[in-house]
């Protein structure tokens, strides 16, 4: 590790650093503030909003029963068909294969509002009600990208010449994708999921037109509930997202050694 | 790549993800094509008959200025995130692993949580009592200043949630630049600025584009930051869409808005695609 970034970097880092996360730190800190009008630096701490938010039966269904499930089930269903697909542009050759990789990566690039509404009207048209199944299938459009991305640069980073040789030392060619390739798409394998999760768990323009009036999504949930009357609760209700899904990274890099997104 | 191989196999890799895409993007946008030239009824929202006039309701003065400005706001944040992000994805890809990992994770932490809560972040910090004003104030500004519901807070805003996505693609683009090769520009007389704007800036600049087209397709989609930040004030497509699907019931109007704002994105990241893809060639050709 010779490598050493120019000192000059240094305060613009601090710099740019302050300006991503002084709104999280904001959050964080007012979430345990003792009065209802986000004083910063707060006049006294308290529990009392994350008792709040726990009491807010509408707040507690759609973290747990709406974004957490919608996450996990698009994390899932995005990984398993976006490994496939990575596999398949990668590693086979067939006719209009660059077109389809453009294809498969476009919604990266279809705005995500224009998504939503496109669906909704869509959805509108077929007569079938918006839930969290349809939040579900809307996410796992804009998810699996992300996955696709992640796997087929772990795929081009890898020399094909690995499965050869275990193949010419006598593996058939599922053992050889299984035992070779596979433990070593592991990390782009997870990065993609938890990508997939938070793409998921943080959208809210979909979730606008597709979660379904009755089940809002959290993001959807808190953003009527900033027009509708803002307390604190809401800043309880984002630390506990920002420390579970931090443990939930901090946990992936000690298993598996994960170097996010690249 | 060049270890693959013809394979009659690939309908079932592409396949899933494949149908999935038709069913589920292409048709709904085949269905908004439709519905941007049926015309718009107050009560039954939309009648089947071929009309123009939802298109030719764009050429108006207000949706005309909506739709520059959510162009222009949509540029400068993508300025402002190039100019913030590429020397820290700089600094990243050249920093010690620790450092790295450290970096990335609070670069993607505020990625992890959601954008309705990073702007109601800003509320705080931004609003008439909010921390901005309540510094002023301690330093003897007896007025608050208005902060929120101005271009600048819609800005500021969209950079920071957006910066991380400029940031990963620049330092993957660098990380795979070697380092003996700046060593080498080094040793051969090269200051670092000499050596970083010859090697390292045009080496890097796939990531760049990358970057730039992932920022500006999600600012121009944005529609919490201005709802939430810039108010009436500060309108931007998002919300005009938005409203007229869930509010106001003009299905029509809002697809022929969806129709030209897809239409004209595509357009742009075309040629940016191109642009770049033509400056590469003779690089790599010398």
């Amino acid at each position: 590790m010779t490598s050493r970034p120019p000192r000059f970097l240094w305060p613009f880092v601090v710099v740019v650093y302050t300006l991503l996360l002084a709104p999280l730190v904001v959050v964080v800190t007012v979430s345990f503030g003792s009065t209802p009008t986000f004083d910063f630096p707060p006049k006294g701490l308290t529990l009392h909003w994350y008792r709040a938010f726990f009491a807010n039966e509408m707040f507690v269904r759609s973290f747990f029963r709406v974004s957490q499930v919608v996450g996990l089930l698009t994390a899932l269903v995005a990984t398993l068909v976006g490994t496939l697909s990575a596999i398949g542009l990668v590693r086979l050759r067939f006719r209009g294969r660059e077109a389809l990789e453009t294809f498969f990566l476009s919604p990266l690039l279809v705005p995500h509002i224009l998504l939503g509404a496109s669906v909704y009207l869509y959805l509108a048209r077929l007569a079938w009600p918006t839930s969290s199944m349809t939040l579900l299938v809307g996410h796992i459009v804009i998810a699996t990208p992300y996955v696709i991305r992640c796997v087929t640069a772990g795929l081009a980073g890898m020399d094909p010449r690995l499965e050869e040789a275990a193949m010419s030392l006598g593996a058939s060619r599922p053992q050889a994708f299984f035992k070779v390739t596979l433990p070593l798409l592991r990390s782009s394998l997870v990065t993609g999921a938890v990508f997939a999760f938070i793409i998921s768990f943080s959208d809210i323009n979909l979730a606008l037109f597709l979660a379904g009036a009755n089940a809002p999504s959290l993001p959807v949930q808190i953003f009527s509930q900033i027009q509708f009357e803002a307390d604190p609760s809401i800043a309880a209700a984002s630390a506990l997202q920002i420390a579970i899904v931090g443990g939930l990274i901090v946990l992936a890099q000690r298993l598996f050694r994960l170097r996010l997104m690249v | 790549m060049e270890g693959g191989r013809p394979s009659p196999y690939w309908p079932l890799f592409v396949g899933p993800y494949g149908a999935y895409l038709l069913l589920f993007l292409v048709l709904p946008f085949v269905n908004v094509a439709l519905l941007s030239v049926y015309l718009h009824s107050p009560t039954k929202i939309a009648v089947a008959e071929f009309t123009g006039t939802n298109y030719a309701k764009l050429w108006e003065v207000y949706y005309a200025t909506l739709f520059l400005r959510t162009l222009r706001l949509s540029l400068l944040v993508t300025i402002g995130c190039a100019v913030l992000g590429y020397p820290l994805a700089y600094f990243l890809a050249r920093s010690t692993s620790r450092v790295m990992t450290l970096g990335l994770l609070l670069l993607v932490m505020p990625l992890l949580v959601s954008t309705v809560i990073r702007v109601f972040g800003w509320l705080v910090i931004l609003g008439s009592e909010g921390l901005v004003n309540q510094g002023l104030r301690l330093l003897g500004v007896r007025e608050s200043v208005r902060l929120l519901y101005t271009e600048g807070a819609v800005i500021l805003g969209l950079v920071q949630q957006t910066l991380p996505f400029m940031v990963l693609p620049v330092m993957a683009a660098v990380e795979r630049i070697p380092l003996s090769l700046e060593e080498a520009a080094r040793n051969l007389g090269a200051s670092w600025a000499q050596m970083f704007v010859r090697t390292i800036l045009p080496l890097s600049l796939p990531g760049l584009v990358s970057g730039s087209l992932l920022v500006f397709s999600v600012s121009m989609s944005a529609f919490i930051t201005p709802a939430l930040m810039g108010g009436r004030r500060v309108r931007m497509v998002g919300q005009q869409i938005y409203e007229e699907v869930l509010t106001a019931y003009d299905w029509p109007g809002a697809a022929s808005l969806t129709i030209v704002l897809s239409v004209s994105m595509l357009a742009l990241v075309a040629l940016a695609l191109w642009a770049t893809g033509r400056r590469a060639r003779p690089k790599r050709a010398r």
